[in-house]
């Protein structure tokens, strides 16, 4: 995944990690302040491709940094990133991010026929038995409804062809599915609330 | 163990903390009879000479499944079959909590200890279903668990209360007042631990097990100080020789289509794969005190439907294991599926009673309600095989490899017996067991082991043409044959009951609770709680009135309908 701006972030950010450490509440403030150069400052991310974390759930946002930071889960952007934080920082910036409100994007709904291509499709998979009835997800099950559409496409597209590699079974039920599908998926699960 | 559908986590919203503490109440109790009087006397430590007797304690329920032997006979017969048809709810009670209900409730001098899903623990008055004081796990915020948030409930030993919980601790509690006394981390739940099973206390000890097997864990069997939470011994149910004897048929004797070969090349090539094996172990262990062992059972290898990951037999994955109480050390165990690829595991609680052997000679056995459709025999001397009985539920196929295009077996991977614990009655010599018929489509999809995230190998997926039932089954244990059978509307979760006035009692997916007489089958009481009975139900008397009691929240799992009621019933 390309991002434009990101490079020129990144440069900014390299002062800011190295900045000394004061007190573990101040620390997870510092720490915070680098992810909203990208996730952005109310929590709305500054591109179509960064995913909201603001609101996200607590054991989801832990497992992901773990998983950026070992590979599992790889990420031009998130990887060096993740790699510059410890556990503890982890624990701590996926309890603060988990506090804050889930910003509401207001993406559209599409049309009838591709919310009946993705009502379909989740049937089939019964999505909602982990994602649960509103889409908002528990502990390390994350919460898609209301998630960026672009990112919400690319992940799965991500997903189904092993690229994002953090989750087998995410993999093997996305495999069954087409483009069309996962667009249609997309579209659907960003309007949801 | 499960087959995961639906994980589903409806979010518990609780009022505040609902701590009306007994200490004031019991300081009052002679004055305030009509709303208190709950405890007589100070009768409520829980001795260990109290629970070794329990199996006959016609007043109290003291354990999830009775008692050591766990038989879940109730020894008093005031409700039995000529009045039970009278039985009528004498309260209902209201958790906190709207989400899949799997708890056996132990009742103890009047005070019942009962749990929910996210690991609430509620003590209530017996006589009215009155609140005494409710505890409410602060989650820590990591879980993962494969077949819902459940637990299945309590253990209670001098003045404590002890239970498991989602992000895999043992709590100790107050039993007065639900204070918090201490909690111990059993296991890391980033790599897949967790708890749904009720502990087990036994002479100071704690026993708990753990869940995980769909995650790539290594599952064990751990004993905890009862005063301090200080792990005393661990039994890992993955042995670093897991390889064993590379059996071709199952206990049964059905071909299991093994590549030996194969498998022995991979486990040259690539070592004991007993790390991320899994074995987990759903259901609380019977303690035979005579002997100070106790008995167990260990669910299936991870990843569930890959075997590749995992050549060898996989021990003791699928396997009844006697391990010494004093020290975890092994004893002897009896595989029932080596290399098992279809979650086809051993899951529901053993059952200690005598059998008769193939000789005729009577003999210590253990019992156990296989997801294969069988019920196990097996002697507690060295864990052999006595006997399996006829199945319980339709074979098809069996068994066949799954596929990447999906193959058809049955049973289904929720099996002929899920974790639901089976009752006995010894008078009659039988044991009960309620099943699940439900066909499925074994997929096999290969990945490499994801540190401690879902790690089934594949997919099991329901038949949506073919119809699903369950079935309540007698079997006389001393032939394995099946005395009588009752089909239901639904496949069966939950577990059942039987007691000294004849009955069984069970429930169901679509609300409907129970009562059998035990001998014939015939069913003499209904009630519709409006919600899933998918518990098991205990059996209790205070005043000298006998009361049955059960849990109607439903089955995540299954996706039977949602409730957050706990029902007392007695006679008028
Ligand atoms: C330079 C931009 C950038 C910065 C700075 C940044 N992120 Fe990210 N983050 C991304 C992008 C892009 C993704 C999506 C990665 C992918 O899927 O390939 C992402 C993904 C994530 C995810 C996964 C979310 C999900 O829904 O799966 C988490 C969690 C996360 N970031 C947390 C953080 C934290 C915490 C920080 C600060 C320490 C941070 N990010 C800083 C760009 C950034
Ligand atoms: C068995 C439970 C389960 C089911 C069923 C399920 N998911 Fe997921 N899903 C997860 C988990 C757990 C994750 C987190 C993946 C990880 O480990 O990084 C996830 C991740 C996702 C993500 C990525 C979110 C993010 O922020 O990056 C999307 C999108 C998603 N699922 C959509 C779906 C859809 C659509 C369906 C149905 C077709 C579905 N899921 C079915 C458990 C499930």
């Amino acid at each position: 995944m390309t991002l434009p701006r990101a490079s020129l972030i990144l440069v900014v950010l390299g002062s800011m990690l190295a900045a000394p450490a004061t007190g573990r509440a101040d620390d997870v403030e510092q720490k915070a302040a680098i992810c909203v150069a990208c996730h952005g400052d109310k929590g709305v991310p500054i591109n179509p491709n960064i995913p909201i974390i603001w609101g996200q759930n607590e054991g989801y946002i832990y497992l992901e940094l773990r998983d950026l930071k070992l590979g599992n889960r790889k990420s031009d952007v998130m990887g060096p990133i993740a790699a510059t934080l410890e556990k503890q920082d982890m624990i701590d910036l996926a309890a603060y991010f988990a506090a804050k409100p889930w910003p509401e994007l207001e993406q559209p709904s599409p049309p009838r026929d591709v919310v009946k291509r993705a009502e379909q499709a989740i049937n089939a998979a019964v999505c909602q038995s982990c994602h649960l009835d509103h889409w908002q997800g528990n502990s390390t099950t994350p919460r898609v409804g209301g998630q960026q559409h672009e990112y919400l496409r690319a992940t799965m597209a991500a997903f189904r062809d092993g690229t994002r590699a953090n989750n087998p079974w995410m993999t093997a039920l996305l495999k069954t599915y087409s483009d069309q599908d996962i667009d249609a998926l997309a579209a659907y699960l960003a309007a949801a609330q | 163990m499960g087959t995961l559908r639906r994980a589903l986590m409806a979010a518990a919203t609780t009022a505040g903390a609902a701590a009306l503490t007994i200490g004031g109440l019991a300081g009052s109790a002679g004055a305030q009879e009509v709303t208190t009087g709950i405890l007589w006397g100070n009768m409520n430590t829980v001795t260990q000479d109290l629970l070794n007797r329990a199996a006959d304690d016609g007043n109290n329920f003291l354990m999830t499944h009775g008692n050591y032997h766990q038989t879940r006979f109730y020894p008093n017969r005031q409700i039995n079959t000529l009045n039970v048809r009278h039985l009528h709810p004498a309260w209902i009670f209201q958790t906190d909590v709207m989400e899949s209900m799997e708890t056996a409730p132990v009742v103890i001098n009047g005070v019942m200890y009962v749990t929910t899903s996210f690991d609430h623990v509620y003590a209530l008055n017996a006589r009215t279903g009155e609140q005494i004081w409710e505890y409410k796990h602060k989650m820590g915020p990591i879980t993962t668990y494969c077949c819902g948030p459940n637990n299945r409930g309590v253990a209670a030993y001098g003045d404590m209360i002890y239970v498991g919980t989602l992000d895999s601790k043992l709590v100790a509690l107050e039993a007065k007042t639900g204070k918090l006394v201490w909690q111990s981390q059993i296991a890391d739940p980033e790599l897949g631990y967790s708890e749904t099973m009720a502990p087990t206390a036994v002479d100071g000890k704690i026993l708990i097990g753990t869940t995980g097997g769909e995650y790539g864990i290594r599952g064990f069997v751990k004993a905890f100080d009862a005063k301090t939470g200080k792990l005393l011994w661990t039994f890992n149910t993955t042995a670093e020789n897991s390889q064993g004897v590379w059996a071709t048929t199952d206990a049964t004797g059905r071909d299991l289509h093994r590549d030996i070969a194969a498998e022995k090349a991979a486990y040259a090539k690539n070592g004991d794969p007993y790390k991320t094996l899994g074995g987990g172990v759903w259901q609380n262990p019977s303690v035979d005190l005579a002997t100070r062992r106790i008995y167990f059972v260990v669910g299936n290898p991870s990843p569930d439907l890959d075997g590749a990951p995992r050549p060898g037999d996989n021990l003791y994955t699928d396997s009844l294991v006697s391990v010494d109480l004093d020290t975890g050390k092994y004893v002897c165990h009896f595989q029932y599926v080596p290399h098992d690829l279809w979650d086809m595991d051993a899951v529901s609680a053993t059952v200690l009673v005598d059998v008769k052997d193939k000789d005729g000679n009577v003999v210590p056995g253990v019992l156990h309600g296989e997801k294969t459709g069988h019920i196990y025999v097996n002697s507690r001397k060295d864990c052999s095989l006595i006997r399996f009985s006829e199945a319980m539920v339709p074979q098809e196929n069996m068994w066949t490899l799954p596929t990447k295009e999906g193959a058809r077996m049955l049973p289904g991977a929720n099996g002929g017996v899920e974790w639901s614990p089976m009752a006995t009655d010894p008078n009659l010599g039988l044991v009960y067991a309620v099943n699940l018929h439900q066909p499925m489509n074994y997929f096999v999809e290969s990945a490499p082991y994801p540190s401690g995230k879902l790690w089934l190998g594949g997919a099991f997926k329901t038949i949506p043409t073919e119809e699903q039932w369950g079935n309540v089954t007698a079997v006389d244990y001393n032939t394995g044959k099946i005395r009588w059978q009752v089909k239901t509307q639904q496949p069966m979760i939950g577990g059942i009951m039987a007691t000294a006035g004849g009955l069984v009692f069970t429930g169901e997916g679509n609300g409907l609770f129970k009562a059998y007489d035990s001998a014939t089958g015939a069913e003499l009481w209904r009630f519709q709680a409006g919600a899933g009975v998918n518990a098991p139900p205990s059996s209790y008397t205070v005043d000298g009135k006998q009361y049955v009691v059960v849990a109607a929240g439903g089955n995540t799992q299954m996706d039977y309908k949602r409730g957050n009621n706990v029902i007392a019933f007695t006679l008028p």
